[in-house]
């Protein structure tokens, strides 16, 4: 089929929108059912046409039809078959159609999921659905259309190729990752929207999306995690992390949404946080939109800034309208939103939960404002002032070390109120056990923040080992279970109470590896074949340079024999110069890129790039990192990923 | 051809899900259903508040609610499961 079935698609998936939301208020105003099955089939028919629009351009793609520009923009002859699909979200318009396709799918899993279920939210669930693939129809049909023919009179016979930063399996996976998340986000907003539209605030719609929410939190989770782990792999600069505007843009509704997840706990037990949940929803929709709109609009330098564009208006616009709509009915329904609950305790897991909510909003606050600090700065004094990672590392180490604090304390406090007794028996081994780890890393040498972090991590995880400890002792004393029975039946019957537990492992894994950062050590040397520097006690001898021609670049290849203080031989490793577009006649065409090589173990990364090279003398300018601890991030990652699963995993009753 | 080919596709693509999404307007007028007297969510509530007693009792055996809050709170839950059992037994 032609791109002019896509364009075709795409303008029946937006007349479709606007029919679903004409039927379903109708049926709203009327209660005549059959308005409200064809409004359901008419929602379904957009995800249809979305789907048939994606699948056409992933086909145009991979047949590298030049004709369209956005696939000869994106890709070229020469461009991998898996790096052609994923030029689907390389492009502004592409990836605009990917959000929409992913939207999609999760609006159609919805439709079929609640057939039959709660038939008071659906039909506002299903609006607000096809109001957000509305927008996204309005930009992809009208704003910025993959579709496009090529703007050439003359038949172009290449294209210009991928980026080569995108040429990774990493990046590769790590956009529709995050976009799973930032979309998953739309299904519980649509559900607190209808919530609220129905007057129905009590923990109904919260049971309905309690799985959604994880799921969601999941992707985003997993999408920031291999956004770093690109980062490391990719650009060459040693880290993970650079408060980069859109590495922030993924962090805010993060940060929301992790709130989020634990006070719907509340809600769910206590009836409590009614008007405290909407708020954080609103605001993790808000701002996965926002992200979207700060990833394309190109209104922040960043190593992401594939693309610039003028879609900031129009994404502006809706975020506005998302927020004081949203907002505006919350005042309106403020009578409904009011909980029959109050806080009883300062010492109550009510409030702990509370308190660790106000501390991602801070958080997320915090990196708000620096990351629009510059915005701020130019609109208003007319110079834009760059903030940068130590103002964000300032304010934000400490806020995580609270955060990381309140993950060890929130499990031990009891529900209503912790007394005396419970608060000395559950505390005493894990404030030990910090205090003993406190003094060994000070006896080691270690000081500040690094003490502080690592003390925590000590206290955290001795919580997390006295919770598991208390409820198999619980089991094995009223069942009479073994030990092995009793923590299997305990996590399969409370899944997310101890996948959540084991999610905190994760996050006290991922402290011990950002903790690291605080002994990185680098070094920049240039070497001809035979010599040799030394970095953090290690030896870097170049014995090789090489040069290959391969599909798409051109490299200069230099081994590395690394050995170890008294000479033990560690790794070799091969960091590469890259030309892509080597053959391009346009010398301007061709881009440079650095083929990091990372030898990497438990205690230690050695981390090499071929910044330069001089083909006249033969000399290779390289530069060594030495980052210690960097796998127990990665580490901490799996972990996470594996206790979430557990906590959302679907019990035999439901 | 190529034209009246990805036309043909386009309208075949267009009146299928038309009459798919059109159907049921040929059926007879239904009135809209009351949420709470559907017979599935209150299955669904009933499930909820025996996981929520169940979640009340593990709470307890760990230590984490004392002996009061433990008694005033299973005996409103169990106060709610009785009054959904009877609404799903009186259907």
């Amino acid at each position: 089929m032609t791109p002019i079935a896509g364009g075709a698609a795409l303008n029946l998936a937006f007349g479709f929108s606007i029919l679903t939301v004409i039927s379903l208020i109708f049926y709203t105003r009327s209660g005549d059912q059959r308005l409200f099955w064809v409004g359901q089939r008419l929602s379904l028919a957009i995800s249809f046409f979305v789907f048939m629009a994606t699948f056409i351009l992933s086909y145009q793609l991979m047949i590298s039809n030049f004709d369209i520009d956005y696939v000869a923009r994106y890709t070229s002859l020469e461009t991998p078959t898996m790096y052609k699909i994923s030029a689907l979200w390389a492009g502004q318009s592409g990836s605009l159609l990917f959000w929409l396709f992913i939207l999609s799918i999760f609006a159609t899993t919805t439709v079929i999921q609640n057939q039959n279920k709660h038939h008071r939210l659906m039909p506002w669930v299903i609006i607000t659905l096809a109001v957000i693939q509305m927008f996204f129809l309005v930009l992809t049909n009208f704003v910025t259309n993959p579709f496009m023919p090529t703007d050439a009179d003359f038949v172009v016979a290449n294209g210009n190729g991928l980026n080569p930063l995108l040429q990774n399996v990493t990046m590769a996976i790590h956009p529709p990752t995050l976009y799973l998340g930032y979309v998953g986000f739309s299904v519980p907003f649509a559900f607190a929207f209808s919530a609220l539209m129905n007057k129905d605030t009590s923990s109904l719609w919260i049971q309905s999306i309690r799985r959604w929410t994880l799921v969601a939190w999941l992707f985003l989770s997993m999408g920031i995690i291999l956004g770093g782990w690109w980062a490391y792999q990719e650009l060459g600069w040693g880290g993970y992390w650079a408060w980069d505007p859109v590495e922030n843009a993924s962090f805010m509704p993060w940060l929301t949404a992790t709130a989020f997840v634990h006070s719907i706990i509340i809600q769910e037990k206590k009836d409590m946080l009614r008007v405290w949940n909407m708020v954080l929803i609103i605001l993790t929709f808000t701002l996965c939109i926002f992200g979207t709109f700060l990833t394309r609009s190109g209104v922040m330098s960043s190593v992401h800034s594939f693309t610039a564009s003028s879609l900031g208006p129009i994404f502006l616009t809706f975020v506005f309208i998302i927020m004081i709509v949203s907002f505006g009915l919350m005042y309106l329904r403020k009578d409904d939103l009011r909980s029959p609950r109050k806080m009883e305790s300062f010492t109550s897991r009510e409030s702990g939960f509370l308190f660790n909510n106000m501390v991602f909003v801070v958080m997320c606050f915090a990196v708000f404002w620096g990351t629009l600090f510059p915005v701020f700065s130019e609109a208003v004094r007319g110079t834009k002032i760059t903030v940068g990672p130590p103002f964000f590392n300032q304010i934000n180490i400490p806020i995580g070390l609270i955060l990381l604090a309140l993950t060890g304390i929130g499990p031990l406090l009891a529900w209503r109120k912790t007394s005396k007794e419970s608060l000395i028996r559950n505390f005493t081994f894990p404030i030990l056990s910090g205090l003993v780890g406190a003094a060994i890393f000070l006896f080691l040498g270690y000081k500040g923040y690094v003490v502080i972090s690592l003390s925590l991590c000590v206290f955290v995880t001795a919580t997390i080992f006295t919770e598991f400890a208390r409820g198999i002792k619980a089991r094995t004393n009223k069942f009479n279970e073994s030990i092995f029975v009793a923590l299997w039946r305990m996590v399969s019957k409370n899944r997310s109470r101890y996948g959540g537990y084991i999610v905190h492992l994760g996050i006290v894994l991922m402290f011990v590896g950002f903790t690291g950062h605080a002994f990185d050590k680098e070094k920049e040397f240039s070497l001809t074949v035979g010599e040799s520097d030394h970095v953090a006690g290690y030896q870097f001898e170049l014995i090789k340079m090489s040069e290959a021609e391969r599909a798409n670049h051109y490299a200069w290849i230099s081994e590395l024999r690394v050995t170890d203080h008294s000479g033990q031989f560690i790794t070799n490793l091969r960091p590469e110069k890259r030309v892509y577009f080597h053959k391009n006649p346009d010398v301007n065409r061709r881009q440079p890129h650095s083929e990091l090589d990372i030898y990497s173990t438990m205690n230690k990364d050695i981390y090499s790039i071929f910044s330069a090279v001089d083909n006249e003398n033969g000399i290779a300018f390289i530069k060594i990192m030495v980052n210690p601890l960097v796998r127990w991030v990665w580490i901490g990652g799996y972990i996470l990923v594996f206790g979430t699963m557990i906590a959302m995993w679907p019990r035999k009753d439901s | 051809m190529e034209f009246i080919r990805d036309y043909g596709l386009i309208l075949i693509f267009f009146i299928l899900p038309l009459i798919f999404v059109i159907q049921p307007l040929f059926l007879q007028k239904i009135e809209e259903k009351d949420e709470t007297l559907d017979r599935g969510t209150l299955k669904r509530k009933k499930i909820i508040l025996y996981r929520q007693i169940k979640e009340l009792e593990m709470e307890f055996d760990i230590g984490n609610i004392n002996e009061d809050d433990f008694q005033a709170t299973r005996t409103e839950l169990k106060q709610e499961v009785s009054a959904v059992i009877a609404q799903l037994n009186s259907k």
